[in-house]
Protein backbone atom coordinates (compact mmCIF):
# COMPACT_ATOMS: atom_id res chain seq x y z
CA UNK A 1 0.00 0.00 0.00
CA UNK A 2 1.14 3.28 -0.72
CA UNK A 3 2.28 5.37 2.48
CA UNK A 4 -0.60 7.15 4.17
CA UNK A 5 0.70 10.22 2.46
CA UNK A 6 -0.52 12.60 5.58
CA UNK A 7 2.08 15.37 6.64
CA UNK A 8 4.97 13.63 8.89
CA UNK A 9 3.26 15.27 12.36
CA UNK A 10 6.80 15.37 14.73
CA UNK A 11 9.48 14.76 12.88
CA UNK A 12 11.52 12.52 14.01
CA UNK A 13 9.15 11.23 16.65
CA UNK A 14 7.81 8.85 13.70
CA UNK A 15 10.89 7.04 13.85
CA UNK A 16 10.87 6.24 17.06
CA UNK A 17 7.32 5.23 16.62
CA UNK A 18 8.22 2.42 14.24
CA UNK A 19 10.89 1.18 16.28
CA UNK A 20 8.51 0.21 18.93
CA UNK A 21 6.24 -3.11 19.07
CA UNK A 22 2.74 -2.94 17.77
CA UNK A 23 0.27 -2.31 20.56
CA UNK A 24 -1.73 -5.23 22.08
CA UNK A 25 -5.01 -5.61 21.33
CA UNK A 26 -5.75 -3.83 24.88
CA UNK A 27 -8.49 -1.20 24.68
CA UNK A 28 -6.14 2.48 24.16
CA UNK A 29 -6.81 4.74 27.38
CA UNK A 30 -6.57 8.48 27.91
CA UNK A 31 -5.93 10.99 30.35
CA UNK A 32 -9.46 12.97 30.89
CA UNK A 33 -8.94 16.34 28.24
CA UNK A 34 -7.20 18.91 28.38
CA UNK A 35 -7.60 22.25 26.84
CA UNK A 36 -5.76 23.67 24.51
CA UNK A 37 -3.92 27.40 24.76
CA UNK A 38 -2.79 29.15 21.63
CA UNK A 39 -0.90 32.27 23.40
CA UNK A 40 -3.28 33.72 25.98
CA UNK A 41 -6.58 32.61 23.75
CA UNK A 42 -8.10 29.15 24.31
CA UNK A 43 -7.21 27.60 20.60
CA UNK A 44 -9.82 27.46 18.51
CA UNK A 45 -12.27 29.35 21.07
CA UNK A 46 -15.66 30.74 19.70
CA UNK A 47 -14.47 29.30 16.00
CA UNK A 48 -17.22 27.56 14.22
CA UNK A 49 -16.72 23.99 14.88
CA UNK A 50 -13.13 23.85 14.68
CA UNK A 51 -11.18 21.07 13.19
CA UNK A 52 -7.60 20.31 13.96
CA UNK A 53 -5.08 18.32 11.94
CA UNK A 54 -1.24 18.08 12.46
CA UNK A 55 1.19 19.88 10.15
CA UNK A 56 4.58 21.18 10.55
CA UNK A 57 4.12 24.92 9.21
CA UNK A 58 7.34 26.66 9.79
CA UNK A 59 9.77 23.61 9.16
CA UNK A 60 10.86 23.65 12.60
CA UNK A 61 10.61 19.70 13.14
CA UNK A 62 7.25 20.35 15.85
CA UNK A 63 3.64 19.66 14.41
CA UNK A 64 1.80 22.74 14.65
CA UNK A 65 -1.64 22.91 14.67
CA UNK A 66 -3.80 23.57 11.64
CA UNK A 67 -7.47 24.40 12.47
CA UNK A 68 -10.00 25.01 9.77
CA UNK A 69 -13.85 25.77 10.55
CA UNK A 70 -17.23 25.78 9.18
CA UNK A 71 -16.33 28.75 7.49
CA UNK A 72 -13.48 27.18 5.34
CA UNK A 73 -11.00 29.54 7.19
CA UNK A 74 -7.86 28.10 8.31
CA UNK A 75 -5.52 29.21 11.17
CA UNK A 76 -1.90 27.75 12.03
CA UNK A 77 -1.21 27.76 15.64
CA UNK A 78 2.90 27.24 15.94
CA UNK A 79 3.83 24.31 18.45
CA UNK A 80 6.20 25.90 20.78
CA UNK A 81 9.06 23.60 22.48
CA UNK A 82 8.49 22.17 25.87
CA UNK A 83 7.55 18.85 28.02
CA UNK A 84 3.68 18.53 29.43
CA UNK A 85 0.65 19.49 27.89
CA UNK A 86 1.42 21.02 24.42
CA UNK A 87 1.59 25.11 23.91
CA UNK A 88 1.06 26.79 21.04
CA UNK A 89 1.78 30.37 19.83
CA UNK A 90 -1.65 32.40 18.89
CA UNK A 91 -3.57 31.77 16.15
CA UNK A 92 -2.67 33.27 12.99
CA UNK A 93 -4.99 33.43 9.23
CA UNK A 94 -3.47 30.58 6.57
CA UNK A 95 -3.01 32.79 3.33
CA UNK A 96 -3.26 31.39 -0.12
CA UNK A 97 -0.62 32.37 -3.10
CA UNK A 98 -2.65 35.01 -4.26
CA UNK A 99 -2.18 36.97 -0.79
CA UNK A 100 -5.65 36.42 0.17
CA UNK A 101 -7.09 34.36 2.76
CA UNK A 102 -6.69 30.34 1.72
CA UNK A 103 -10.70 29.99 1.46
CA UNK A 104 -12.95 27.00 0.77
CA UNK A 105 -15.76 27.74 -0.91
CA UNK A 106 -18.43 26.84 1.50
CA UNK A 107 -21.76 27.44 1.23
CA UNK B 1 -14.31 21.60 7.03
CA UNK B 2 -11.80 18.88 7.54
CA UNK B 3 -8.69 19.92 6.29
CA UNK B 4 -6.02 16.83 5.41
CA UNK B 5 -2.34 17.41 4.55
CA UNK B 6 -1.88 14.39 1.66
CA UNK B 7 0.41 14.78 -1.80
CA UNK B 8 -2.76 14.62 -3.94
CA UNK B 9 -1.09 14.62 -7.68
CA UNK B 10 1.85 12.68 -6.67
CA UNK B 11 3.88 15.44 -7.27
CA UNK B 12 5.79 15.06 -4.37
CA UNK B 13 4.63 18.11 -2.23
CA UNK B 14 1.58 18.53 0.49
CA UNK B 15 -1.11 19.85 -0.89
CA UNK B 16 -4.41 20.43 0.98
CA UNK B 17 -7.69 18.39 0.67
CA UNK B 18 -10.89 19.18 2.62
CA UNK B 19 -14.36 18.34 3.15
CA UNK B 20 -16.78 21.41 3.46
CA UNK B 21 -20.38 22.01 3.97
CA UNK B 22 -21.14 23.11 0.80
CA UNK B 23 -21.01 18.88 0.64
CA UNK B 24 -17.99 18.30 -1.66
CA UNK B 25 -14.13 17.65 -1.34
CA UNK B 26 -12.15 20.75 -2.12
CA UNK B 27 -8.58 20.53 -3.39
CA UNK B 28 -5.47 23.21 -2.25
CA UNK B 29 -2.84 22.59 -4.07
CA UNK B 30 0.66 23.28 -3.46
CA UNK B 31 2.41 25.75 -5.52
CA UNK B 32 5.99 27.10 -4.73
CA UNK B 33 5.64 28.12 -1.19
CA UNK B 34 2.23 28.20 -0.65
CA UNK B 35 -0.96 27.06 -1.65
CA UNK B 36 -3.50 28.09 -4.48
CA UNK B 37 -7.16 28.72 -3.80
CA UNK B 38 -8.87 25.70 -3.93
CA UNK B 39 -10.78 24.40 -6.38
CA UNK B 40 -13.53 21.52 -6.34
CA UNK B 41 -12.36 17.77 -6.76
CA UNK B 42 -14.12 16.29 -9.93
CA UNK B 43 -15.24 12.93 -10.43
CA UNK B 44 -14.59 11.12 -14.58
CA UNK B 45 -17.01 12.83 -15.50
CA UNK B 46 -16.11 16.33 -14.43
CA UNK B 47 -19.28 16.65 -12.45
CA UNK B 48 -18.65 17.54 -8.26
CA UNK B 49 -18.19 14.49 -6.07
CA UNK B 50 -21.37 14.75 -3.48
CA UNK B 51 -23.72 12.33 -1.65
CA UNK B 52 -27.33 13.29 -2.02
CA UNK B 53 -27.42 16.36 -0.58
CA UNK B 54 -25.37 19.54 -1.84
CA UNK B 55 -25.21 23.05 -1.94
CA UNK B 56 -25.84 24.41 -5.28
CA UNK B 57 -23.51 27.28 -5.76
CA UNK B 58 -25.13 28.51 -9.52
CA UNK B 59 -28.78 28.21 -8.13
CA UNK B 60 -27.90 29.45 -4.27
CA UNK B 61 -30.09 26.93 -2.45
CA UNK B 62 -29.52 22.89 -1.24
CA UNK B 63 -30.29 20.37 -3.99
CA UNK B 64 -30.60 16.84 -4.05
CA UNK B 65 -29.23 14.56 -6.48
CA UNK B 66 -29.39 10.53 -7.17
CA UNK B 67 -26.50 10.19 -9.85
CA UNK B 68 -23.95 8.66 -7.19
CA UNK B 69 -26.39 6.18 -6.26
CA UNK B 70 -25.22 2.20 -7.06
CA UNK B 71 -27.24 -0.56 -7.86
CA UNK B 72 -27.78 -2.96 -5.13
CA UNK B 73 -26.75 -0.69 -2.35
CA UNK B 74 -28.78 2.17 -0.19
CA UNK B 75 -29.06 5.21 -1.67
CA UNK B 76 -26.33 7.90 -0.27
CA UNK B 77 -28.81 10.41 0.55
CA UNK B 78 -26.70 11.86 2.80
CA UNK B 79 -24.54 14.58 2.70
CA UNK B 80 -20.65 14.80 2.36
CA UNK B 81 -19.39 17.88 5.21
CA UNK B 82 -15.85 15.78 5.43
CA UNK B 83 -13.17 13.74 2.82
CA UNK B 84 -9.97 12.13 3.09
CA UNK B 85 -7.64 10.88 0.15
CA UNK B 86 -6.41 7.55 0.55
CA UNK B 87 -5.02 4.75 -1.09
CA UNK B 88 -8.13 2.41 -0.11
CA UNK B 89 -7.28 -0.11 -2.59
CA UNK B 90 -3.37 -0.65 -2.63
CA UNK B 91 -3.18 0.47 -6.08
CA UNK B 92 -0.67 2.93 -6.01
CA UNK B 93 -3.24 6.05 -6.60
CA UNK B 94 -5.50 7.99 -3.49
CA UNK B 95 -9.18 7.24 -3.94
CA UNK B 96 -12.01 8.78 -1.48
CA UNK B 97 -13.76 8.67 1.69
CA UNK B 98 -16.34 10.61 1.88
CA UNK B 99 -17.67 11.28 5.61
CA UNK B 100 -21.21 11.62 6.18
CA UNK B 101 -22.88 14.72 8.13
CA UNK B 102 -26.44 12.98 7.98
CA UNK B 103 -25.60 9.37 9.22
CA UNK B 104 -23.13 7.20 10.22
CA UNK B 105 -21.83 5.77 7.11
CA UNK B 106 -18.25 6.59 5.32
CA UNK B 107 -18.39 6.37 1.39
CA UNK B 108 -15.54 5.30 -1.41
CA UNK B 109 -15.02 7.36 -4.44
CA UNK B 110 -12.54 4.73 -6.19
CA UNK B 111 -9.92 6.39 -7.89
CA UNK B 112 -9.65 4.58 -11.65
CA UNK B 113 -7.16 6.85 -13.42
CA UNK B 114 -3.41 7.76 -11.80
CA UNK B 115 -1.84 8.80 -8.73
CA UNK B 116 -0.62 12.01 -11.10
CA UNK B 117 -4.40 12.14 -12.81
CA UNK B 118 -7.06 11.08 -10.83
CA UNK B 119 -10.24 10.04 -12.38
CA UNK B 120 -12.60 9.33 -9.29
CA UNK B 121 -15.58 6.93 -10.31
CA UNK B 122 -19.80 8.04 -9.84
CA UNK B 123 -20.59 5.93 -7.65
CA UNK B 124 -20.54 6.35 -3.66
CA UNK B 125 -19.95 2.70 -2.12
CA UNK B 126 -20.68 2.75 1.30
CA UNK B 127 -17.53 1.39 3.56
CA UNK B 128 -17.46 -1.64 5.82
CA UNK B 129 -16.27 -1.88 9.15
CA UNK B 130 -16.36 -5.50 9.93
CA UNK B 131 -19.11 -7.49 8.22
CA UNK B 132 -21.33 -4.27 7.59
CA UNK B 133 -21.33 -0.71 6.68
CA UNK B 134 -19.67 1.47 9.11
CA UNK B 135 -22.04 3.31 11.22
CA UNK B 136 -20.44 6.11 13.47
CA UNK B 137 -22.95 7.14 16.42
CA UNK B 138 -24.27 10.56 15.95
CA UNK B 139 -23.08 10.83 12.51
CA UNK B 140 -19.40 11.78 10.49
CA UNK B 141 -17.86 14.75 11.50
CA UNK B 142 -14.32 13.69 10.49
CA UNK B 143 -12.21 11.47 9.32
CA UNK B 144 -8.68 10.71 9.78
CA UNK B 145 -5.62 8.31 8.76
CA UNK B 146 -3.39 7.01 11.39
CA UNK B 147 -1.67 3.66 11.99
CA UNK B 148 -3.37 3.93 15.49
CA UNK B 149 -1.71 0.17 16.55
CA UNK B 150 1.76 0.83 15.11
CA UNK B 151 1.12 -2.55 13.33
CA UNK B 152 2.38 -0.73 9.67
CA UNK B 153 -0.92 -0.70 8.27
CA UNK B 154 -3.21 2.64 8.17
CA UNK B 155 -5.97 2.64 10.66
CA UNK B 156 -9.43 5.31 10.28
CA UNK B 157 -10.26 7.50 12.91
CA UNK B 158 -13.36 8.58 13.13
CA UNK B 159 -15.69 11.14 15.04
CA UNK B 160 -18.96 12.70 15.18
CA UNK B 161 -21.50 14.92 15.47
CA UNK B 162 -23.93 14.39 18.06
CA UNK B 163 -26.60 17.05 18.63
CA UNK B 164 -24.58 20.41 18.69
CA UNK B 165 -27.24 22.65 19.67
CA UNK B 166 -29.64 21.25 22.86
CA UNK B 167 -28.70 18.76 25.17
CA UNK B 168 -29.39 15.27 22.96
CA UNK B 169 -26.74 13.22 22.98
CA UNK B 170 -23.39 14.49 21.71
CA UNK B 171 -20.43 13.18 19.58
CA UNK B 172 -17.42 10.54 20.21
CA UNK B 173 -14.14 9.44 19.06
CA UNK B 174 -13.88 5.87 17.22
CA UNK B 175 -11.40 3.74 15.10
CA UNK B 176 -11.35 1.07 12.98
CA UNK B 177 -8.58 -1.57 12.64
CA UNK B 178 -6.94 -1.85 9.22
CA UNK B 179 -7.13 -5.72 9.20
CA UNK B 180 -6.41 -6.46 5.33
CA UNK B 181 -3.54 -8.86 4.99
CA UNK B 182 -2.71 -7.27 1.48
CA UNK B 183 -2.35 -3.54 0.13
CA UNK B 184 -5.71 -3.45 0.25
CA UNK B 185 -7.40 -1.59 3.37
CA UNK B 186 -10.29 -3.49 5.23
CA UNK B 187 -11.53 -2.27 8.13
CA UNK B 188 -12.43 -3.97 11.72
CA UNK B 189 -15.93 -2.93 13.44
CA UNK B 190 -15.61 0.03 14.56
CA UNK B 191 -14.26 1.27 18.46
CA UNK B 192 -14.71 3.70 20.73
CA UNK B 193 -11.53 5.63 21.90
CA UNK B 194 -13.55 9.15 23.60
CA UNK B 195 -17.09 8.08 24.40
CA UNK B 196 -20.48 9.85 23.16
CA UNK B 197 -20.46 12.95 25.52
CA UNK B 198 -24.18 12.36 27.55
CA UNK B 199 -23.77 16.28 28.28
CA UNK B 200 -25.23 17.38 31.60
CA UNK B 201 -22.55 18.74 33.36
CA UNK B 202 -21.52 21.91 35.46
CA UNK B 203 -18.21 23.01 33.49
CA UNK B 204 -16.58 22.68 30.43
CA UNK B 205 -14.70 19.34 30.88
CA UNK B 206 -14.59 17.90 27.43
CA UNK B 207 -15.46 18.49 23.27
CA UNK B 208 -19.49 17.36 23.47
CA UNK B 209 -20.21 17.89 20.01
CA UNK B 210 -19.24 18.55 16.69
CA UNK B 211 -15.55 16.63 16.86
CA UNK B 212 -13.14 16.82 15.03
CA UNK B 213 -10.23 14.48 16.15
CA UNK B 214 -6.45 14.61 15.25
CA UNK B 215 -4.32 11.72 16.23
CA UNK B 216 -0.08 12.61 16.86
CA UNK B 217 2.46 11.71 19.13
CA UNK B 218 2.37 14.94 21.29
CA UNK B 219 4.96 13.78 24.01
CA UNK B 220 7.41 11.89 21.88
CA UNK B 221 6.59 8.73 23.85
CA UNK B 222 5.61 6.32 20.81
CA UNK B 223 2.16 6.10 21.22
CA UNK B 224 -1.07 8.65 19.81
CA UNK B 225 -2.50 11.21 21.55
CA UNK B 226 -5.98 12.89 20.27
CA UNK B 227 -6.08 16.69 19.84
CA UNK B 228 -9.91 17.00 19.48
CA UNK B 229 -11.79 20.46 18.29
CA UNK B 230 -15.78 20.67 19.69
CA UNK B 231 -18.17 22.23 21.71
CA UNK B 232 -18.10 22.06 24.97
CA UNK B 233 -21.55 22.11 26.77
CA UNK B 234 -22.54 22.85 30.41
CA UNK B 235 -24.47 24.66 32.47
CA UNK B 236 -23.41 26.24 35.89
CA UNK B 237 -24.30 25.49 38.78
CA UNK B 238 -27.02 28.25 40.50
CA UNK B 239 -27.66 29.02 44.05
CA UNK B 240 -30.30 27.65 45.91
CA UNK B 241 -33.51 29.81 45.02
CA UNK B 242 -35.96 31.50 48.29
CA UNK B 243 -39.36 31.06 48.02
CA UNK B 244 -39.24 35.56 47.17
CA UNK B 245 -36.17 34.11 43.97
CA UNK B 246 -38.38 31.46 42.62
CA UNK B 247 -41.59 34.05 42.28
CA UNK B 248 -39.21 36.32 40.72
CA UNK B 249 -38.17 33.53 37.95
CA UNK B 250 -41.62 33.24 37.56
CA UNK B 251 -42.48 36.90 37.14
CA UNK B 252 -39.24 37.11 34.43
CA UNK B 253 -40.88 34.37 32.71
CA UNK B 254 -44.21 36.24 32.40
CA UNK B 255 -42.60 39.38 31.30
CA UNK B 256 -40.42 37.62 28.68
CA UNK B 257 -43.41 35.80 27.06
CA UNK B 258 -45.26 39.12 27.08
CA UNK B 259 -42.29 40.83 25.17
CA UNK B 260 -42.42 37.69 23.11
CA UNK B 261 -45.79 38.41 22.22
CA UNK B 262 -45.23 42.00 21.47
CA UNK B 263 -42.64 41.30 18.83
CA UNK B 264 -45.00 38.82 17.19
CA UNK B 265 -47.88 41.92 16.99
CA UNK B 266 -44.88 43.97 15.55
CA UNK B 267 -44.27 41.32 13.23
CA UNK B 268 -47.67 41.27 12.12
CA UNK B 269 -48.54 45.04 11.89
CA UNK B 270 -45.43 45.03 9.41
CA UNK B 271 -46.84 42.13 7.50
CA UNK B 272 -50.34 43.96 7.20
CA UNK B 273 -48.72 47.27 5.39
CA UNK B 274 -47.63 44.59 2.93
CA UNK B 275 -50.57 42.66 2.63
CA UNK B 276 -52.33 42.24 -0.51
CA UNK B 277 -49.64 43.65 -2.95
CA UNK B 278 -49.10 41.36 -5.61
CA UNK B 279 -45.50 42.98 -6.82
CA UNK B 280 -43.06 41.25 -4.84
CA UNK B 281 -40.65 44.31 -4.52
CA UNK B 282 -43.42 46.50 -3.94
CA UNK B 283 -44.40 44.27 -0.92
CA UNK B 284 -40.81 43.75 0.05
CA UNK B 285 -40.43 47.63 -0.02
CA UNK B 286 -43.28 48.50 2.53
CA UNK B 287 -42.80 45.46 4.92
CA UNK B 288 -39.49 47.45 5.01
CA UNK B 289 -40.61 50.86 5.76
CA UNK B 290 -43.47 49.57 7.97
CA UNK B 291 -40.42 47.63 10.61
CA UNK B 292 -38.09 50.25 10.19
CA UNK B 293 -41.22 52.57 11.44
CA UNK B 294 -41.15 49.90 14.39
CA UNK B 295 -37.35 50.58 15.48
CA UNK B 296 -37.85 52.49 18.69
CA UNK B 297 -40.73 50.17 20.01
CA UNK B 298 -38.17 46.77 19.02
CA UNK B 299 -35.14 48.56 20.54
CA UNK B 300 -37.16 49.22 23.65
CA UNK B 301 -38.88 45.62 23.88
CA UNK B 302 -35.08 44.24 22.88
CA UNK B 303 -33.39 46.28 25.86
CA UNK B 304 -36.09 44.84 28.01
CA UNK B 305 -35.57 41.22 27.14
CA UNK B 306 -31.69 41.91 27.29
CA UNK B 307 -32.52 43.07 31.14
CA UNK B 308 -34.69 40.35 32.04
CA UNK B 309 -32.27 37.45 30.47
CA UNK B 310 -29.35 39.06 32.77
CA UNK B 311 -31.14 38.79 35.65
CA UNK B 312 -32.62 35.21 35.30
CA UNK B 313 -29.02 34.27 34.47
CA UNK B 314 -27.89 35.44 37.99
CA UNK B 315 -31.14 33.01 39.55
CA UNK B 316 -30.91 30.50 37.08
CA UNK B 317 -27.35 30.04 35.06
CA UNK B 318 -28.06 29.48 31.08
CA UNK B 319 -26.56 26.86 29.14
CA UNK B 320 -23.44 27.66 27.79
CA UNK B 321 -22.06 26.57 24.95
CA UNK B 322 -18.02 27.25 23.28
CA UNK B 323 -16.22 26.15 21.14
CA UNK B 324 -12.27 24.56 22.02
CA UNK B 325 -9.60 22.10 21.06
CA UNK B 326 -8.78 19.48 23.68
CA UNK B 327 -5.75 17.41 24.24
CA UNK B 328 -6.33 13.78 24.96
CA UNK B 329 -2.77 11.86 26.01
CA UNK B 330 -2.39 8.58 25.24
CA UNK B 331 -2.25 6.45 28.79
CA UNK B 332 -2.63 3.06 27.35
CA UNK B 333 -0.23 0.71 29.07
CA UNK B 334 2.83 -0.49 27.04
CA UNK B 335 3.53 -4.01 26.51
CA UNK B 336 6.08 -5.46 28.51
Amino acid sequence: MRSPLVAPFAVGLLAVASQLPAQTATAPTFAPPVKLMAGAKGLGENRLFPSPVLHDMDGDGLADLVVGDLRGRLTVALRQRGAGVPMFAAETKVMANDGAELDFANW
Amino acid sequence: MSPQFVDFDADGDLDLVAGTFDGSPHLARREGNGWRQPEQILDAEGVRITLGEFWDHDAKKWSKTTRGDLPGEAPATGHATSAIAFDDDGDGDLDLLLGDHKSGHVYRRENRGTAAAPKFARGNQRVLGGDAPIDVPGTVATLRLVDFDRDGRVDLLLSSMGDAYSDKAGGGVFWCRNIGEGKQARFGPLQTLVPVSTKGKEAANRPDSGLYAEAGDADGDGDLDLFVGGYSHWRPKGKELTAADQQRVQAIHAATAELQQELQRLTAEAQKASAGVADEAEAGKRYTEAYKAQKKERDQNRERMQKLTEELGTLVPAAQRRSFVWFYENTTPRPQ
